[in-house]
């Protein structure tokens, strides 16, 4: 093999490659693992010395800290949880519901949405914020979560990727066979469609969980009672003063806010990966 | 799959109205019966109470308010209470305020000294009811006789009439480390430290530079003067017609802030953050060695800076102490870290920082409520009184930090005594600092204004840009964010 | 196709097309669109704080004003500077790990490891990151003032909080090092999809890795490699988060990006929402055109060709079926 051949220097540059692979790994982790470290260490240690490998024993002192303070990482968590798994669901099962529209149906319009959805893929978040807002004020829909979940509805990137998915994977002959049957269309799609779509309603329930769970911008001006108030929000009210004297509580924080995330991922990472790649080939 | 799918659609959706549903419901019913209530006027026995709407941006106000029904059985009856809290950390407190005010859902609120000008003179002064017409009998007559600190006075006036009162005073002095005062002066004695530090700038400096020719800092950073250097200015930042003006002793602030960098006067911390802290417990506690009046090099040296100096004190007021460097000094009794090495004396310019303001609205349907609870905090001099009990510390069955109120009468029967500064009696220096502290400097949009003249000034201060770039591009930024021009 | 199915998927199921689409469209219409087209009135008129609102007298008046904002300006300014210096990086550190990830001549072992680790950053929260960040390069004690020292490469504490060039090369790492995994998996993918005959016949004339890369993969990944210029631009200018919380915009503003300046504007101070919503459009149409450009340059000119083809074959059935019946 020609690799052998040169197996002195290929040998040097496959080190190089792990050398530099480890370093960014390395990069990746560092700053978690000095979250995780400091979540246990007392403030005055972190004080005295900010970077440690040993745990310290001040897990449970870091956690009073909580106590009576706006931070409450349960109701922060249980606000998230819910916000994120409803407009999780909404989002994958009519995402796929719309992609089903443009690759079964023959419909007049169906270019013309189907631009409209690649349009509504460029406005940017900000842009609408201060309508959204002002809207919201006036509907009186504010600590609500119903204006958290329902424009999860309205997903065009999910839309995109459900259509491109869809289009080589769904079989037309199935479907006709199901409408011979006597099957309502929306039942083949409930019953025979749905489950098809699973790998990809797998990947993009992920990423659509990760991004409703981590989304800032609209719940920190929609939700100011506290007692509605998602994960991120009390870590950004973390940077307030109240915190930024108790670093060991700071940082056991943001470890509670992330955790949950770790769990998912490391569990699905199979799929992430793969429906990042997915995305990628289909596009 | 199927299932599963249907399944969290129907959730979802049995979530989503339960959702709507709860908030609808928590507004609506309440909204009611305070009509109702107030068609009917005080039917305390019907079973159903009335609603008070609180707005608040940090839990204080809120737990006097519980306080306060709790330990009134018959407003308890009466009255229930709906918190609305919103930290101002990122200033989102204000726009949920205002809309909320805008709809009619707020009883009683608590505004900021960065920001209450809005609410008791500003654009929002429309929706606030003045404490005559909540129902508060003799308005004046009771903060005359209970010597309510003027500057807060001023602040809550509006067209001649009260509309907030504080129950907090935050008239400023100058806090400072004992063992510093000694080893520099020979004395720790507040009386003659408050002669070296001032009156005035000038002789301020000068004991800056005594104390950096022994290797100390006399403060951690700018922010500790520009408390001090902002409310000590002749005007605020904005003229009667709503320009920008940079009044020429907080012009002075940029050679403050640059002298206090270039001489090594300071830490150059900012305030709030790690290094700010780390001054008050002189990077971790190794005080008992400077009892003998002696600089020492600390062991651990990697920890600070080879030009990091131990610090000989802070701009504050009363709350400074008892709620930020008393939990910093690495001790909770003498001999510990710096606890018990701090004294107070008289600021070398007069100033305020901070205070909470409480404030009842107009279209409030509980006016009779928040009358009492807002007279209970802000104008009753009795042992009952909330003032009282803030300044002793006995509003909660737990022992609380002592705070200097608004009112000198309850301040002067309150005992000031505090451990942190080795017993002295803080309200000694605390009443005449509030008399001579002034609201007039204060404007509706400081918060705003203020992040972006520090912002400026550190640059200066570091070196970045000239002195004339700083104010050009501070008014720059004022005008294109919020709209202020520069006046001239 | 016979003429039932074609009768069963044309025809009479059309108004289900119709009919599944009225969900995303009545969202869309109601939480998407009317805020969209709200947020441009707003643009038009006076609308600040509680005060009542008026249209202008001059309705483009804030339209003008605002592309003569010199700190907006600064502010788009600012997004573009972050985003490229975050996204060379990016693309090129992503380059090479995909070419190593799919190297043929020598496979890596623990790529699975090394992927799951490189694209964890992206799935934490940017205000946990931020927080995170501002923590450790605390002035002075901030673990990286630590190491710095520790390692004898500073002898004293450097304050990054202040300095402007600092901050923004902070903002700038934190997106590059939460998408360089996103990108790299995206790029694997997109070597993954291209046809293996390719290769092989390179191997046949004797290629070797290098030439391989670049005169094969490469363009091979045009698409790809727009895709994610397109993503990461419309990202980029919307970046909020990270620059908000991690240094509040600061210092003299050398973080503010265009939407950190819209949140200032809008919600501190004195709430000009005119002036937020006319520079909300204003990026809305910056974002749209450069989309346009990418679009436009990332055509696939024979998946064109190939519709084009296809439509006139279905023409063509079509007049044969007709003529059939």
């Amino acid at each position: 093999m020609a690799a052998r051949k040169r197996s002195g220097l290929s040998t040097g540059f496959t080190i190089f490659q792990y050398i530099i692979c480890i370093i960014l790994a390395i990069l990746s982790l560092l700053p978690f693992i000095i979250m995780l470290v400091n979540a246990t260490r007392s403030s005055s240690e972190i004080q005295a010395n900010a970077i440690s490998f040993i745990p310290g024993k001040s897990l449970l002192t870091n956690y009073k800290v909580f106590d009576g303070k706006s931070f409450n990482p349960w109701t922060g968590f249980i606000n998230s949880a819910i916000i994120s798994v409803c407009a999780t669901a909404c989002t994958i099962y009519f995402s796929t519901l719309t992609a089903y529209t443009l690759v079964a149906y023959d419909w007049k319009a169906k270019k013309a949405f189907f631009a409209l959805i690649m349009c509504v893929l460029m406005i940017p978040g900000q842009v609408t914020a201060i309508g959204f807002y002002q809207f919201m004020y006036k509907v009186g829909l504010v600590n609500s979560f119903i204006p958290l979940i329902l424009p999860a509805i309205a997903a065009p990137a999910t839309v995109f990727f459900m259509r491109q998915y869809m289009l080589p994977s769904l079989s037309m002959e199935i479907v006709q066979s199901a409408r011979i049957d006597g099957a309502g269309e929306f039942r083949i799609f409930n019953q025979i469609v749905l489950p098809l779509m699973k790998p990809a309603m797998a990947t993009q329930a992920i990423f659509s969980f990760v991004a409703t769970w981590n989304a800032l911008f609209i719940p920190l001006i929609l939700l100011i009672d506290r007692k509605k108030w998602t994960m991120p929000i009390m870590v950004a009210q973390l940077q307030g003063d109240m915190y930024k004297t108790e670093y060991g509580a700071v940082y056991l924080a943001l470890v509670m806010t992330v955790l949950p995330l770790f769990v998912v991922y490391f569990l699905l990472s199979k799929y992430i990966i793969a429906g990042v790649a997915l995305g990628g080939v289909k596009e | 799959m199927k299932k599963a799918i249907s399944l969290i659609a129907a959730l979802s959706m049995l979530l989503g109205c339960t959702a709507c549903g709860g908030s609808s419901s928590s507004d609506k019913p309440a909204d009611t019966t305070a009509s109702k209530a107030a068609d009917t006027t005080k039917a305390p026995d019907d079973g159903k109470k009335q609603t008070i709407n609180l707005y608040a941006f940090t839990d204080e106000v809120p737990n006097m308010v519980k306080r306060y029904i709790e330990t009134h059985e018959d407003f308890g009856k009466q009255y229930e209470l709906k918190v609305t809290q919103i930290p101002t950390t990122n200033q989102e407190y204000q726009p949920a305020l205002d809309a909320a005010l805008k709809n009619g859902g707020v009883d009683m609120f608590a505004a900021e000294a960065a920001f209450v000008k809005k609410y008791t003179q500003g654009d929002m002064s429309q929706y606030v009811s003045s404490y005559e017409d909540l129902g508060i009998q003799d308005v004046n007559d009771k903060i005359k006789s209970a010597e309510i600190a003027q500057y807060t006075v001023d602040i809550g006036t509006k067209d001649g009439k009260v509309v907030g009162l504080g129950y907090q005073a935050t008239g400023g002095a100058f806090i400072y480390r004992r063992s510093i005062a000694k080893a520099v002066w020979g004395t720790d004695d507040p009386a003659q430290i408050k002669d070296k530090v001032g009156p005035g700038w000038d002789k301020f400096w000068a004991a800056a530079a005594e104390l950096k020719a022994k290797g100390y800092g006399i403060v951690s950073g700018d922010g500790d003067v520009w408390h001090a250097v902002e409310n000590g200015s002749d005007k605020g930042w904005l003229t009667d017609d709503g320009k920008l003006y940079i009044d020429p002793k907080r012009e002075q602030f940029l050679d403050i802030s640059k002298q206090l960098t270039d001489k090594g006067w300071s830490n150059k911390t900012q305030d709030w953050t790690h290094a700010w802290y780390a001054d008050m417990r002189d990077y971790g506690g190794q005080n008992e060695e400077e009892k003998d009046g002696q600089k020492i090099v600390t062991k651990d040296s990697d920890i600070k800076t080879a030009d990091t100096k131990q610090i000989f004190g802070y701009f504050g007021p009363a709350w400074l102490i008892n709620y930020v460097i008393v939990n910093q000094v690495n001790g909770t009794a003498k001999g510990q870290g710096t606890f018990g090495d701090w004294a107070i004396c008289e600021s070398p310019v007069g100033f305020f920082w901070g205070g909470t303001w409480v404030l009842g609205t107009k279209d409030s349907k509980v006016k009779d409520g928040v009358a009492k609870i807002i007279e209970w905090i802000t104008l009753d001099t009795t042992e009952d009184g909330l003032q009282y009990k803030w300044a002793n510390g006995t509003l909660y069955d737990k022992p609380g930090a002592k705070d200097a109120v608004a009112s000198a009468v309850v301040m002067k029967k309150s005992d000031g005594k505090n451990d942190l500064l080795d017993g002295q009696n803080m309200f000694e220096v605390f009443v005449p600092a509030n008399s001579s502290a002034k609201g007039s400097t204060l404007t509706q949009y400081d918060e705003a204004i203020n992040a972006e003249w520090r912002d400026q000034v550190r640059a200066y201060a570091k070196g970045d840009k000239s002195k004339e770039a700083a104010i050009k591009d501070f008014k720059t930024v004022v005008n294109d964010k919020f709209g202020i021009a520069a006046a001239e | 196709m016979n003429k039932s199915q074609r009768h069963l998927k044309g025809l009479s199921y059309a108004k289900y097309g119709y009919l599944f689409a009225i969900p995303f469209i009545v969202i869309f219409l109601i939480f998407q669109l009317y805020p969209t087209l709200y947020t441009a009135f707003i643009g038009f008129t006076d609308m600040k704080g509680v005060n009542p609102v008026h249209v202008l007298d001059h309705p483009f008046d804030n339209f003008k004003d605002i592309v003569h904002n010199q700190t907006f300006l600064k502010s788009l300014r600012n997004t573009v500077v972050i985003w490229i210096m975050n996204f060379i990086p990016q693309i090129t550190l992503a380059l090479i790990l995909t070419a190593w990830f799919t190297s043929r001549t020598s496979k890596l072992k623990g790529q699975g490891f090394f992927k799951v680790v490189f694209y964890m950053p992206n799935i934490i929260t940017a205000a946990t990151i931020a927080i995170l960040f501002s923590t450790l390069f605390g002035f002075p004690t901030g673990p990286v003032n630590q190491l710095l020292k520790s390692w004898g490469i500073r002898a004293t504490a450097f304050d990054f909080m202040t300095s402007k060039s600092a901050s923004k090369l902070i903002v700038a790492f934190i997106q590059f090092w939460t998408w360089y995994g996103n990108t790299m998996i995206l790029l694997v993918s997109g070597v993954l999809g291209i046809s293996p005959d390719i290769y092989e016949a390179a191997d046949i004339d004797g290629a070797n890795g290098v030439q391989t890369f670049f005169r094969i993969t490469l363009p091979n990944l045009k698409t790809v490699l727009l895709y994610t210029l397109i993503t990461s631009m419309i990202g980029g200018l919307n970046m909020f988060d990270i620059p908000l919380l991690f240094n509040r915009g600061g210092p003299d503003g050398a973080t503010t990006t265009a939407s950190v300046f819209i949140y200032q504007v809008a919600f501190t101070g004195t709430n000009l929402y005119y002036r937020a919503a006319a520079a909300s459009m204003v990026l809305f149409v910056i974002v749209l055109i450069l989309s346009a450009i990418l679009f436009y340059l990332m055509r696939d000119k024979d998946a064109i060709a190939m519709e084009k083809m296809k439509k006139a074959e279905r023409k063509k059935h079509k007049m044969k079926e007709r003529r059939g019946f």
